[in-house]
């Protein structure tokens, strides 16, 4: 029975047409993450394989525990860079030729901007340049402590006494020094990541919408409706293809992106805390990027669950593809809409807006925090516990709302 | 083996659809005659549990049918009016699909379809696509796909709708062959569907039975007679003004006409044998075919 609710599925020319769409926006995608540069010692900037594999050796020579030996160290040789004349020519094609030097400590230069900027939500790119070696025993200690005056001042209404110190307390627990290495292929991942899950989920919003509606616009209901299966198990199998359909067409497309990007960036760096990165410098979520992945693979899954569940439900209801199809577009743009509002009841929720789970590579840096009888959690966590319940209650809804059909 | 009506009536708003429909059904085939809009559909697709009853019962053998649900459905084979299939699905893949929602095991459903569509001529395109089959083709795969289970109840709405005359006698053929030992429900408006295939004829209108019987009898209790008459071609207005008339040809000597009437329209006027398409228009005041949209 199953097996037929995906032929139909797939059977569409139109189906066919957005699995061909998935796979180009894939492709697109992966030329996108996979596009690395480096520049050369001629200050040329080289593209492809050989770049990434030149990017990756010079940033080799940089990995491994980053404690203050090694941020006095890259104080030290990027301030001898920026003083050279190639630094400070006005001719950019000098300027190239010292920021070559540079790229191998280029993540960790950011770190520095980051950690020694004048405020939390500071950044200067020459803020390096002016530090000197004694700033280096400052290096974690400056990333509290601008949290720290930040909540004082400029957020000190945005949060609660608790949730501040909560906040504070995820920054002291940072296990500090920390590990940096090459980590290319994380973050050209995670940074292409909400886009190619955005697309599988409307593509799969797409596909399923007509999983239930499918039969009144075939006008095939009467005879599905009167088969012996037609009110229990076939309506079974059909949330079970939404189901399959949704755990494949994912998971291969994850699958697919993951390991070309990883085979052409590598997975170095995975045991690295998401903090090292400028990307990760102040979430308050301390884990390691190949958790991090994790939890973006997951909340995208459980994200294109929910999605696609909700819109077979207006399926079910509504009897029409088209309205169901607007499902998954509404959700993920209603926060553009709601977006411009400010306040923290709107800012607690769009932080638990189904689009989150779908770029959780981002919710990891927001400050979006929630309290359950007394814990307090930041966003994540909520949003996963909370949209893999809700996509479990939506099951027995489709069921009960297609189940009991009548033809009118 | 009892289907039985008992008042059964639908509201559509203010409509009422199916109003205080009784009747028993055993085996045999059953003609549902009347004009669009009669109410046809409607009690059909409450026959076939897709439709609740605003009020009244149909029960199978004393259990009500909405109760047995999965029990019942398992009895039933429904061609609709307008059906519907997956179009990108080869006609065999359509058949196994709907087989496995009526519960039937692969091997079984594979054997079965095999020998219906051998049956129904359809053989030679069971892996052509349901879409690259002509309006007879779709309407035989329809009646497979009512056969797999092999029903005990047989619901067909329309099965001839939009068929050429052949594609209709073979229809026919097919309906009488398949009718043994179970329960056929036809519906139509067109008079010949059922005139020789029928056991039993109900006539429906405005939601009512207004009458059910044999075809012998149902021709029999007209209280009008059918009479043929060759009248002037000025004369023909005031008969069709006076009489219902049943058939018009024009002819080198002037109008032949079929009146109904209980007394002698003139005195040239031939007895002629009754038959159903002549109650079909006592009963309906109109001819077979014509009348408004399907309720």
């Amino acid at each position: 029975m199953m097996k037929y609710e995906i032929k139909k599925v797939f059977s569409r020319t139109g189906s066919k047409f957005a699995i061909l769409l998935l796979l180009v926006v894939l492709g697109i995608t992966c030329w996108l993450a996979a596009g690395v540069t480096y520049v050369n010692n001629s200050g040329v900037t080289e593209t492809g394989f050989s770049a990434v594999r030149q990017l990756r050796s010079v940033k080799k020579e940089w990995a491994g525990l980053l404690d203050e030996e090694k941020i006095r160290a890259v104080i030290e040789e990027n301030g001898r860079i920026a003083s050279t004349p190639e630094a400070q020519s006005n001719d950019y094609r000098q300027n190239d030729i010292a920021y070559s030097w540079k790229q191998g400590f280029s993540d960790i230069r950011d770190l520095l901007n980051y950690a020694y900027a004048d405020g939390f939500r500071e950044y200067n790119y020459y803020k390096a340049d002016s530090l000197t070696t004694d700033d280096a025993k400052n290096f974690y200690q400056n990333r509290i402590v601008l949290l720290q005056s930040w909540l004082d001042e400029e957020a000190k209404d945005q949060f609660s006494d608790a949730e501040k110190s909560y906040l504070l307390n995820r920054y002291e627990a940072l296990d500090t020094p920390f590990i940096y290495d090459y980590s290319e292929g994380w973050h050209r991942l995670f940074q292409y990541s909400p886009t190619i899950i955005m697309i599988t989920m409307l593509i799969l919003g797409y596909l399923v919408a007509g999983v239930f509606s499918g039969e009144f616009q075939w006008k095939s209901d009467a005879v599905f409706f009167t088969s012996f299966y037609g009110r229990n198990k076939a309506v079974t199998a059909k949330i079970k293809a939404g189901f399959y359909i949704v755990t494949a067409v994912y998971w291969v497309t994850v699958f697919l992106y993951s390991c070309i990007v990883f085979l052409y960036l590598g997975i170095d760096g995975a045991g690295c805390p998401i903090q090292a990165d400028m990307a990760g410098w102040k979430s308050f979520y301390n884990i390691t990027l190949w958790q991090e992945y994790l939890l973006i693979v997951a909340g995208g899954y459980l994200g294109c669950l929910f999605m696609a569940f909700l819109t077979m439900l207006v399926s079910a209801k509504t009897r029409s593809t088209v309205i169901a199809v607007i499902v998954p577009f509404a959700l993920i743009f209603l926060p553009s809409f709601i977006g411009g509002m400010e306040g923290p009841v709107i800012s607690k929720v769009l932080g638990v807006l189904p689009d989150r789970l779908l770029q959780v590579s981002n919710a990891l840096s927001y400050f979006e925090l929630y309290r359950f009888g007394g814990k307090i959690v930041g966003a994540v966590p909520v949003l996963l516990i909370m949209y893999g319940i809700l996509a479990i209650i939506l099951l027995p809804m489709i069921y009960y709302e297609y189940s009991r059909k009548q033809i009118s | 083996m009892e289907l039985k009506i008992s008042l059964l009536t639908k509201d559509f708003q203010d409509t009422k659809a199916v109003n205080r429909v009784s009747c028993t059904m055993g085996n045999g085939v059953y003609g549902l005659l009347g004009i669009n809009g009669a109410g046809k559909t409607t009690l059909m697709r409450m026959l076939c549990t897709l439709v609740r009853p605003s009020s009244g019962t149909i029960t199978w053998d004393g259990k009500d049918i909405f109760e047995m649900g999965g029990e019942y459905r398992k009895l039933l084979g429904y061609l609709p009016q307008d059906f519907g299939y997956y179009p990108d699905f080869t006609v065999y893949d359509y058949l196994l699909y709907i087989a496995s929602i009526k519960g039937i095991r692969p091997a079984a459903a594979k054997k079965r379809a095999e020998t219906l569509l051998k049956q129904v001529g359809l053989s030679g395109v069971k892996n052509k696509k349901m879409k690259k089959l002509s309006g007879g083709m779709k309407r035989r795969a329809g009646i497979v796909q009512a056969m797999l289970n092999d029903p005990k109840i047989l619901i067909l709405d329309e099965p001839t709708a939009g068929l050429d005359p052949n594609e209709r006698i073979r229809f026919r053929n097919l309906i009488s062959e398949l009718s043994q030992d179970r329960l056929v429900l036809l519906s139509t408006h067109i008079v010949s569907d059922v005139e020789y295939i029928a056991n039993e004829i109900l006539l429906m209108k405005e939601g009512s039975i207004t009458l059910a019987d044999t075809p012998e009898n149902i021709i029999s209790s007209m209280p009008e007679r059918a009479w043929s008459l060759l009248v002037p071609r000025a004369e023909m207005g005031h008969y069709l003004k006076n009489y219902k008339v049943s058939n018009v040809k024009t002819v080198p000597q002037g109008v032949r006409m079929r009146i109904l009437s209980e007394k002698r329209p003139n005195a040239d006027a031939i007895l002629e044998e009754a038959a159903l398409e002549d109650v079909f228009l006592y009963y309906f005041g109109e001819k077979e075919g014509a009348g408004d949209d399907e309720i």
